[in-house]
């Protein structure tokens, strides 16, 4: 058995003698260098462009402009955005392809002998623009007669995306309770911030695809994208993933896929047949890709006396930026899960999406749940406040179990784990325990420890992220084995697993190799993986939504399945192949949102234990418990290594980072003011407890856990700095200037 | 623009290349020299990335130009295993630990903390755990979290120890 064991990682050696190829690395022999060229506007229309000069550069191939995208337009989920903006655009788009709504909309990609040569090609592009107004948050964009970003849509509103949810009669659900909080929420933009920027190759593959070597996170949609703009059936496009250096949603959308793949088919048509290779720089990467969604939540929550909750208004409005990206979907993540896993008898929620002249919002690791969550849980840890109620009482009161109607007033699927996971939680991190004196610490080493000013407090959030796509999207997966093994073998000797899934840092491909290994029988070595290259696999879906694991799983099984009849039949090889499709979801009813919208939950609770010093303001967090019902452990240690690393970015998003924009452009996209968590600011201690309630339609009873230790961290953690100075925040990041700001406007 | 000739050890062999006066090392030792163990996270200085021991030094090879690197020793990730280098004969105790310890997921931070972590343990064979945060304060990961990984240098200062 492999499934439960954790066995090392194929691909570590490799990683640890600097032998893997990212898509950065593998640069051919004679390969061409792209440079894409942002607009480097807010908000304008291009009036004119001229790329004559450029051309003149030394040096410079080629400049590929919106007049080569046969299909102007393109979008993860709604095709709301032009490949490259441009004035003589020949091909066909909805948008309106002469208009920059972002800073980073591309507008030319450069192709030259060198990277330098493209570089200077790029600043030598004359064009003239003509600015629109800007609109560069969401109240600009709500405001009366606001301009609109995209009036090709029809609608008189940049809330472009309505969500609503009508459950019972509030008035009545708030007149029965005891104690009313009514509060408003600021959730702050989040950088992904992997290690690796964005860099690709592409070329025509001997068999004529234009083939575009690159990491993402769902090659069948990658594949899907850059194929309509080029105006190609799919199978003329092929997608390769090479190791991935981190995504975490951040490389779900396209980023330098359809730049690569224009200028390879243009090229190629010109008689160049070199690849042409791209990378970003870190500053290109934060500039030009898409971020988490900020955003305001205004909640108001209701509970009786013994805190048993009655009713729930939230208006959930989130920043989509200037073009969709999965901005709807991450909208309706956060319009479910705004009211978190309880039994809420009467509810009305409103959730809008919201174009402005800024960088998109879209997936990342938590999709929509982080932000829901930290409005519900701080809601709740305040109303237990109010009503003098354990926080932890409070929720088990009111938590969803099995045969209960979740907020979509449709049955919540089967496994609702809420109660053990919190009760669990508060019993790992020893809530009967008075907290220790504080340990003296100093932020910076060169002063001395503060000892007076120190408070210690504790906190607590809990919640679920479903696990796959939801609300009606037609999910599956694809998987194929192959047997092999000689004619009058009993068992196979060795298996192959071909399987688009992405590995992107997380272990994806152990994880499925050691499912396969279970489900043939053949031992884990000799299960043989062909992962991520659309020649080869199905469609897999994306490496996102806490998804991979289960559907893989489930594919793989029923590959496997598939492989053992034709091995029975005494084929040889024997050759299975699977498309899994879980239960189907539903899209939310316009009017009252009821609808099904998921089929498999995964439940998390944490609790986090800090330290304030209140004359600095700097947080110390000293404890994490942080509890997750996984369903079934596949592999132990990548499960915990999930959980540590997403404890880590979640205390960055809580604590540090801090992305600043002005007139609609990105102002510190670089490391050295976009503080990401380093090893000296990390919790002292995280304690990772693995809980395994199989899920009935999970592979080997497995759910998925890559997302849910983010989602509750900072509703947590600021409820450990009310415990600890009797403040609540009501945005973040609560850098120490927050911190002190909020102790003294309180002196005051 | 003229290329500069620059000689000097890397890995422990003698090396020369040619590169522009304005080349950072860590372009040379990618493009020039094939070893893209070194990667780019930033450019800036801020990840560690690209981390590499120059005379026995962590040096972010993205900070340096190329020429700077004329009859310097260098070690990047690629000199760490004994052996012909790459792939697997004899992988660094740190190399090992690294990987028994899933102290990496996406592993693009990995080189950096393998040779910071190396310079470390050779002048510091019994590092406190604050002195391996302290001397890793440079190099970022957005994966692990970093429990693990300060978990396996440990365990590679005791294997190195105890190997002596
Ligand atoms: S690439 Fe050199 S420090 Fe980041
Ligand atoms: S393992 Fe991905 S950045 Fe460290």
């Amino acid at each position: 058995m492999s499934v439960g064991q954790s066995p090392l990682r194929h691909d570590a050696a490799a990683k640890t003698d600097g032998s893997i190829e990212y898509a950065g690395d593998t640069v051919p022999a004679g390969a061409l260098q792209a440079v894409v060229v942002f607009s480097g506007r807010a908000h304008a229309r291009m009036l004119l462009m001229s790329t004559d000069s450029a051309l003149a550069v030394p040096g410079v191939v080629d400049i590929i402009t919106a007049a080569d995208a046969p299909v102007n337009e393109y979008g993860l989920t709604m095709r709301d955005q032009p490949a490259l903006v441009g004035v003589d655009h020949t091909g066909a788009a909805a948008v309106d392809a002469a208009v920059s709504r972002w800073e980073a909309d591309q507008i030319a990609v450069v192709i030259a002998e060198t990277r330098a040569a493209a570089t200077a090609g790029a600043a030598a592009i004359e064009v003239e623009w003509e600015d629109l107004p800007l609109v560069d948050n969401i109240d600009a964009a709500l405001a009366p007669k606001a301009p609109l970003v995209h009036p090709e849509n029809g609608l008189d509103t940049n809330a472009y995306h309505h969500l609503r949810i009508r459950k019972g009669d509030p008035d009545f659900g708030f007149a029965l309770a005891y104690a009313v909080i009514d509060e408003v929420y600021e959730v702050p933009h989040q950088e992904h911030a992997y290690l690796q920027p964005e860099a690709g190759t592409a070329y025509i593959d001997n068999e004529g695809r234009v083939t575009i070597e690159i990491g993402g996170q769902w090659t069948s949609e990658d594949r899907e994208q850059v194929a309509h703009v080029l105006g190609l059936p799919e199978d003329r496009v092929r997608i390769i993933y090479k190791a991935i250096g981190g995504a975490f949603g951040g490389k779900e959308d396209m980023s330098i896929q359809i730049a690569l793949g224009l200028a390879a088919m243009r090229l190629a048509e010109r008689g160049e047949h070199r690849p042409i290779h791209c990378r970003w720089s870190r500053e290109e990467s934060i500039v030009g890709h898409h971020k988490r969604h900020r955003g305001r939540i205004r909640i108001r929550l209701g509970a009786t006396h013994d805190g048993t909750i009655t009713a729930l208004e939230a208006d959930v409005d989130l920043d989509a930026g200037a073009y969709n990206y999965t901005s709807n979907k991450v909208l309706g993540n956060a319009h479910v899960s705004v009211a978190g896993a309880y039994r809420i008898p009467h509810a009305r929620i409103d959730s809008r999406a919201i174009y402005t002249t800024t960088v998109p919002g879209g997936a990342f690791r938590g999709f929509g749940g982080p932000q829901g969550h930290f409005a519900i849980e701080s809601a709740v840890n305040r109303l237990a406040a109010e009503l003098g109620i354990d926080p932890v009482e409070m929720r088990l009161r009111n938590a969803l179990v099995d045969g209960d109607d979740g907020i979509t007033q449709t049955v919540m699927p089967e496994g609702v784990s809420m109660r053990e996971v919190i009760t669990a939680c508060s019993l790992q991190a020893e809530l009967d325990e008075a907290l220790p004196d504080p340990e003296p610490f100093s932020p910076i080493a060169s002063l001395p420890s503060a000892t007076t000013s120190l408070r210690r407090g504790r906190g607590f959030a809990a919640g679920f992220k479903n696990i796959g796509f939801s609300f009606g999207f037609p999910e599956r997966c694809e998987a194929e084995i192959v047997l092999n093994g000689n004619p009058n073998d009993e068992t196979p000797t060795s298996a192959e697993l071909f399987h688009g899934g992405a590995e992107v840092g997380q272990g994806a491909h152990l994880a499925m190799r050691q499912m396969a290994s279970d489900a043939t029988g053949v031992s884990l070595d000799d299960v043989h993986g062909h992962f991520s290259d659309t020649a080869t696999s199905g469609d897999p879906g994306s490496a996102s939504a806490s998804r991979l694991t289960f559907m893989a799983g489930n594919s793989i099984l029923g590959a496997a399945e598939e492989a053992e009849k034709a091995w029975r039949e005494g084929d040889r090889p024997a050759r299975g192949f699977f498309r899994y499709t879980p239960p189907p979801t539903e899209a939310l009813d316009p009017e009252t949102g009821t609808g099904a919208p998921n089929f498999c939950y995964g439940y998390m609770a944490q609790c986090i234990e800090v330290t304030v010093d209140v004359d600095t303001g700097h947080i110390r967090v000293d404890r994490v418990t942080s509890t997750h019902d996984v369903g079934k452990a596949i592999n132990p240690a990548l499960v915990r290594g999930q959980i540590e690393g997403a404890v880590v970015q979640a205390h960055g998003y809580a604590i540090s980072e801090d992305l600043q924009l002005a007139d609609g452009f990105i102002t510190n996209p670089r490391f050295s003011s976009y503080l990401i968590p380093g090893i000296g600011d990390i919790p002292l201690q995280v304690d990772s407890q693995i809980l395994e309630f199989a899920d009935p339609l999970g592979p080997f009873g497995a759910r998925g856990v890559a997302e849910m230790p983010f989602i509750t961290y900072t509703p947590a953690l600021t409820a450990a700095v009310h415990d600890a100075t009797g403040l609540w925040f009501n945005t973040f990041p609560l850098t120490p200037s927050r911190v002190l700001g909020g102790l003294q406007a309180a002196e005051e | 623009m003229s290329r500069t000739h620059i000689t000097c050890t890397v890995n422990g062999e003698d090396t020369d290349f040619l590169a522009n006066p304005g080349t950072s090392l860590l372009d040379a030792l990618r493009d020039e020299l094939g070893l893209t163990g070194a990667k780019e996270g930033c450019g800036t200085g801020d990840c560690g990335a690209c981390s590499v021991l120059m005379d026995g030094k962590v040096t972010c090879a993205c900070l340096v130009f190329a020429p700077e690197a004329q009859g310097r020793n260098l070690l990047t990730v690629e000199g760490l295993s004994s052996g012909a280098g790459i792939s697997g004969d004899h992988l660094h105790p740190l190399q090992q630990t690294f990987l028994e310890g899933a102290a990496l997921q996406c592993g693009v931070c990995t080189p950096g903390f393998l040779v910071a972590a190396k310079a470390l343990l050779d002048h510091n064979p019994d590092p406190t755990e604050s002195e391996i945060r302290y001397a890793l304060a440079g190099n970022l990961c957005r994966c692990t979290g970093y429990d693990k990984i300060i978990r396996s240098v440990q365990e590679a200062a005791v294997q190195l120890r105890s190997a002596k």
